[in-house]
């Protein structure tokens, strides 16, 4: 296995930095301690061909990275992916662009300040890594920064493209795109060396010149020490001195280098059908008994022998697959735009509903420990988390506050699910002339991108909140236990006490491409009624419609369901009755979305889950469960919303029975300075995912990308939608389990293996959320008692 | 355990009645019965000389079935790759692992029918060395071919641990006895297995380092369960038990236990039903590449549904395996629904590099909405409503090549609705 993925979520908090370090030198990188208090979040995919060529992309927090003395090596190739990390040498400090090559010596007095994210490509590439072609020794002094143009450029720019699909390329294909980036690296050094000033670097050039000559004419019967002189208008004396220099004399590199081509043509499973005569040939040996015998004495086995080995080699070769949820080259125009300053602050909000604020005041905490927030158009924030946004509501730990939400999806049978209920109607107000809640989504204020209204909707769910947690600050974990839930009933005389919900088979719905029945695609919304006092509560549907393209109170047309709170106008749709006829649907009420604010950006979409909570769409998260979120902002800010009556593993058509309901909470902040003397240490002391706990049952979550906003920087918005997959997903729910089983339950990595294959169940959490979930569920019983720290 | 069922036929594992590592419509065999009828059948474990002394020792077929000298093979094929010398790891190449009693003829299967196998009962193996007298171990190896193998992060990498279980019937939970690191381990036709790459080799305690008080005081619940069950297929003579696929196979599903059903599609005539790979219990992705590995005995009965029966039940297009408990329906997406016919002129390599749950996922939604629109009558719209807030989706295995995501629906949903299927 060539793929070497890294994630910093696979170690416990006093052996991440080291794993990180470990991985950086492999590059031949070194790095000082990250800065601040917060736990170090780094993930790396790179891959090492057979000859030790050594690529991959690697993302982590603000540090400063440096030399580590390596092996003869050619200089390392470094492409920062965001502008402004600090070159310095002593001479200079230079501040690199997005994109821009830099060619690093292997030792040396530089370093590299990355005081945002560190988001680089790496190309290391060892000295011997040309089977056996010589190199000439290159001591580049000091750094060398390319311009976008000529081979660095290239070079870049198939690295970037290398770095998008290197976790599925067969080792056949990675291995021949390993050889010619080492190939391209090396005409860049060499390029580098011949335009320095220094002799013996233009020696060093002149001796790479004939050695490329040689490698050209090597498939030549007569190769001659007279032509490769003639060519490089030099005396051949001269060039065997050359030669000398690099410690070889022409014949036998000749011969070294022809049979080193024909190995690697051996190697190669695209050539397998050639017959090996005819490889020989193919390298000026007219004699295929004399090319077998020199290639045993060179390579210790026949030229048979070798391919049958290489090919079984090939036959197992891994590979990993991926479809693609969701594409929306949409939200890469977004973070174009909300690069531009003085746009898309929530501050902008013309509602003025919410207001910019700063961290929270600690107030006395003399309030009661009861609190209730009612859902109205001050009290929620539409489609979007933020750091910035001023908290409704400010509790101390250990209080209970009950919590009104919405469904989103309201609107789409107003008469049931919004007439009458104030709050409702607070919230959903939009006529021609005003919008009580103004911005749906992360996306700019002034629908410039898609026109589709404010915020774009990218991000779609009413969340209540946010919630000040009183001293609560970075590194601390939030307790988020769920005391009760109880649906809202509609406020319609026609449907009093009665209460619904609906459930869109949408456009980001994991079905959407591939439909069976005409038209294709649609869009189809169920209304469902939920009877909870039934013995046996259930839901089951009232209606269905087609969605049909509707119009805003603003005028904007919406010909799919892009735009969440967009009144669904009677007569516009033909409801289909009776639908899922005879079919009752068992109730497992929760909160699709609980979460703590991001830290990373200002806006943060609703839709994809990653660490800090937000839409996990995991129904586990119900009634006597809890989850635990890593606080990464001062007073955490926690939001509540898309409340749910039932929901599968997998969230499928895109939406669950999306319900409005109330929840009442009990809220407890557990400081990371007391964890210890709490003994929540080790369960708590280095969470860094949203951890679910149930009576019987801890539930982690596994996301394709944990933290795509580190991981992805600004195009995370985007590219988190691009790049989801339950492979990535699964393999970071693998990581997250056998961390806590080591962390929190001191097995060892082998006893935890051994117990995820024999007692830890793999879920799929959700398939239409951007950041796809796996889940991974361990038993509290195993461990006997209440486990650990479960028992209360 | 004294309740066993009294079935028509019982089949006991004898070097005659099993086969190791393949499927294959060429075999005759071992029993023919009538629709209707039931067998009580013997599997042992592939991994019973992991601990000789506690899974073979003093049980005379396994004691056969294993046997292994200079001189003697009993069971000299063990795999779907080649049976001409020399070899790379062993006959057969242990190309296919899983030791199966069968196969089972069901007169009158043809093509096209469908095959119900009904688990009534299964029990535990007892060990038969008079030092462990009736009680019952598994093996749990940690293995090259498991989702950890590339993501280790402690030393030594890429290492391979064998755990020991023990199985207590009473609490119907299995234990951790002790662990070692799997060291090359010489075969006696002097083939060296630096890893795990051949089935049935017997582990030289001498040459590994028993390391005791493993998970100590962790108890985990018995989920008995067979993990390879299934027809031969129709598209080569040899197949290779490891990855699972249209006619069933090694599905690593804990769900299939007493009380459970499953459908296979017939492919050749008779079926040809052989079962073994017997767990003590499995989690939900078999993350370490294998169960607790033990050797039980069940009891099935098998009822066949002619093709031209099918119609209006819950078989209606059956094209693959299906599994039905009291509570629910199970469809078995696969990253590659029929590898035999989809991967070119060598599936059984090329279906090794295609592992990926995007695609199990895939097919197991094409699956239980086909099932829901087929069998249960919804419209396409109401298949896909009610898949998302109703059917839950999971990881199966992520470790037998072809990988594993089941769609289960409950049916309980059904109850209500008019012309319900069962």
């Amino acid at each position: 296995m060539t793929l070497q993925p890294f994630s910093s979520e696979s170690y416990s908090e006093d052996v991440r930095p080291a794993a990180w370090l470990e991985l950086l030198g492999g590059f031949g990188l070194a790095a000082g301690q990250p800065r601040g208090g917060m736990p170090i979040h780094a993930t790396a995919l790179s891959r090492l061909s057979s000859v030790g060529v050594r690529f991959g992309r690697l993302a982590a927090g603000p540090q400063t990275i440096a030399a580590s003395p390596q092996r003869a090596d050619l200089p390392l190739l470094l492409v920062p992916l965001d502008g402004g990390a600090a070159l310095r040498t002593c001479e200079e400090q230079q501040i690199l662009s997005a994109g821009q090559a830099v060619l690093l010596p292997r030792e040396g007095d530089w370093q590299i300040t990355f005081a945002r994210e560190m988001r680089i490509l790496a190309l290391s590439v060892p000295g011997d890594a040309f089977l056996g072609r010589k190199v000439a020794p290159f001591s580049l002094r000091s750094p060398r920064t390319f311009g976008p143009d000529g081979l660095a450029g290239i070079l870049t720019r198939t690295l970037q493209a290398s770095a998008d699909t290197l976790d599925r390329l067969p080792d056949g294909e990675w291995e021949s795109l390993a050889r010619s980036l080492a190939e391209w690296l090396l005409s860049l050094v060499t390029e580098a060396a011949a335009t320095s000033a220094d002799t013996s670097a233009s020696k060093a050039a002149l001796l790479q010149r004939i050695y490329r000559t040689i490698e050209a004419r090597l498939t030549q019967e007569d190769i001659s020490v007279a032509d490769i002189a003639r060519s490089e208008g030099i005396s051949e004396r001269y060039l065997q001195k050359v030669l000398g220099e690099g410690g070889d004399n022409f014949s036998h590199y000749v011969r070294e280098r022809r049979l080193q081509r024909a190995w690697h043509d051996l190697a190669n499973p695209a050539e397998a059908a050639v017959p090996i005569s005819d490889v020989a040939y193919r390298y000026g040996f007219a004699d295929s008994a004399h090319f077998s015998r020199l290639f045993r004495e060179r390579f210790g086995m026949p030229p048979r022998e070798f391919r049958r080995r290489e090919s079984e080699i090939h036959a197992v070769a891994p590979a990993a697959s991926g479809q693609r949820g969701w594409p929306q080259e949409a939200l890469a125009q977004l973070r174009a735009r909300q690069g531009k300053p003085g746009q898309s602050k929530p501050g902008q909000s013309p509602s003025a509903a919410r207001r910019h604020a700063g961290p929270p005041v600690d107030s006395p905490a003399d309030e009661p420990s009861r609190h209730h927030l009612a859902a109205h158009a001050g009290s929620v924030h539409w489609g979007y988390f933020s750091r910035s946004l001023a908290p409704v509501m400010a509790i101390g730990s250990g209080d209970v506050v009950t919590v009104e939400t919405l469904t989103q999806h309201a609107s789409d049978d107003p008469e049931r699910m919004i007439a009458g209920d104030a709050g409702a109607e607070s919230v959903f107000h939009w006529t021609a002339t005003e919008k009580s809640v103004e911005r749906r989504g992360a996306g700019p204020l002034d629908a410039s991108i898609y026109g589709r209204g404010a915020g774009e909707g990218f991000g779609v769910h009413i969340c209540t909140g946010p919630i000040a947690v009183r001293g609560a600050q970075p590194g601390d974990v939030l307790e988020v236990r769920i005391l009760d839930i109880a649906p809202r009933p509609s406020q319609n005389p026609a449907f009093r006490g009665r209460v619904f919900g609906s459930s869109v088979a949408a456009w980001w719905g994991y079905h959407y491409s591939e439909f069976l029945t005409e038209p294709k695609p649609r869009e189809t919304v169920t209304i469902y009624e939920i009877v909870a006092d039934a013995e046996e509560p259930y839901a089951e549907a009232v209606h269905a419609y087609r969605w049909e393209p509707q119009t805003d109170p603003y005028g904007v047309r919406h010909q799919t369901y892009d735009y969440p709170g967009v009144k669904v106008a009677p007569g516009s749709v033909t409801r289909r009755i009776p639908t899922l006829d005879g079919i009752r649907i068992p109730l497992r009420l929760h909160f699709g979305v609980i979460a703590v604010a991001p830290r990373e950006a200002e806006l943060v979409d609703s839709v994809p889950p990653a660490y800090f909570g937000g839409n996990l769409d995991n129904w586990r998260l119900g009634k006597d469960a809890a989850v635990y979120l890593p606080v990464s902002v001062p007073g955490a800010l926690l939001s509540i919303g898309d409340p749910h009556a039932a929901q599968g593993d997998g969230e499928l058509s895109g939406t669950a029975i999306e319900c409005s309901m109330t929840g009442t909470f009990r809220v407890v902040l557990h400081r990371k300075a007391e964890l210890a003397a709490t003994g929540m240490g080790a369960l708590l002391g280095d969470l860094t995912y949203p951890l679910i706990e149930t009576p019987e049952e801890w539930v982690l979550t596994g996301f394709s990308h944990p933290n795509y906003l580190a991981e992805f920087g600004a195009h995370g918005q985007s590219e988190v939608y691009a790049k989801s997959s339950l492979d990535l997903a699964m393999k970071d729910a693998f990581r997250k389990v056998r961390r806590f089983l080591m962390t929190t339950k001191g097995l060892t990595e082998d006893e935890a293996i051994a117990l995820m294959s024999a007692a830890v169940d793999f879920g799929i959490t959700q398939v239409v959320d951007g950041n796809w979930g796996v889940h991974a569920i361990v038993r509290k019983r195993l461990f006997g008692d209440g486990g650990l720290d479960g028992g209360r | 355990m004294t309740d066993k069922p009294s079935t028509t036929h019982h089949l006991p594992a004898t070097p005659d009645t099993v086969h190791w590592g393949y499927f294959s419509r060429t075999l005759s065999p071992v029993l023919t019965i009538a629709s209707g009828e039931s067998v009580s059948i013997e599997s042992i474990t592939h991994h019973a000389n992991d601990d000789y002394e506690r899974m073979i020792a003093g049980d005379a077929a396994a004691e056969e079935i294993f046997r292994w000298t200079r001189d003697a093979k009993t069971m000299r094929r063990r795999g779907a790759g080649s049976t001409e010398g020399p070899f790379t790891h062993g006959n057969g190449e242990g190309l296919g692992v899983h030791l199966l009693t069968g196969p089972i003829a069901v007169e009158g299967a043809e093509p096209g029918d469908i095959i119900e196998v009904r688990v009534l009962d299964m029990w535990p193996r007892p060990s038969a060395n008079p030092a462990y007298a009736g009680r019952f171990f598994g093996s749990n190896p940690s293995a090259n071919w498991g989702f950890q193998y590339n993501d280790l992060i402690t030393e030594p990498k890429q290492r391979e641990v064998v755990t020991l279980y023990e199985l207590d019937m009473t609490e119907r939970s299995v234990s951790a006895l002790y662990s070692y690191l799997w060291t090359p381990q010489t075969d006696p036709d002097g083939i060296v297995h630096p890893t795990i790459d051949y089935p049935g080799v017997r582990v030289d305690h001498s040459t590994v380092t028993k390391q005791d008080g493993v998970l100590a005081g962790i108890k985990v619940p018995a989920r008995l369960h067979f993990g390879t069950m299934g027809l031969a297929p129709a598209e080569a003579d040899f197949v290779s038990t490891i990855p699972p696929n249209y006619t069933g196979g090694n599905m690593d599903d804990w769900r299939i236990a007493k009380g459970a059903t499953m459908y296979y599609p017939v492919a050749v005539e008779g079926g040809l039903f052989s079962c073994g790979d017997a767990h003590a219990t499995q989690g939900d992705s078999e993350l370490s590449g294998t169960a607790v590995e033990i050797s039980l005995t069940g009891a099935f009965q098998f009822i066949l549904h002619k093709k031209a029966d099918l119609p209006g039940t819950v078989l209606e297009g059956l094209t693959h395996p299906l599994l039905e408990t009291p509570d629910l329906w199970s469809v078995y997406g696969f990253s590659v629904p029929n590898y035999l016919s989809e991967l070119g002129p060598d599936p059984q390599q090329a279906i090794l590099s295609r592992g990926s749950l995007d695609d199990a996922m895939r097919d197991a939604f094409r699956k239980l909405r086909r099932f829901l629109m087929t069998v249960h009558g919804l419209s396409e719209d109401e298949a896909i409503s009610l898949m998302s807030i109703a059917a839950d989706f999971a990881v199966t295995q992520v470790v037998d090549a072809n990988w594993g995501v089941t769609g289960s629906i409950r049916r309980s949903l059904f109850k209500g609705r008019q012309g319900a299927v069962r």
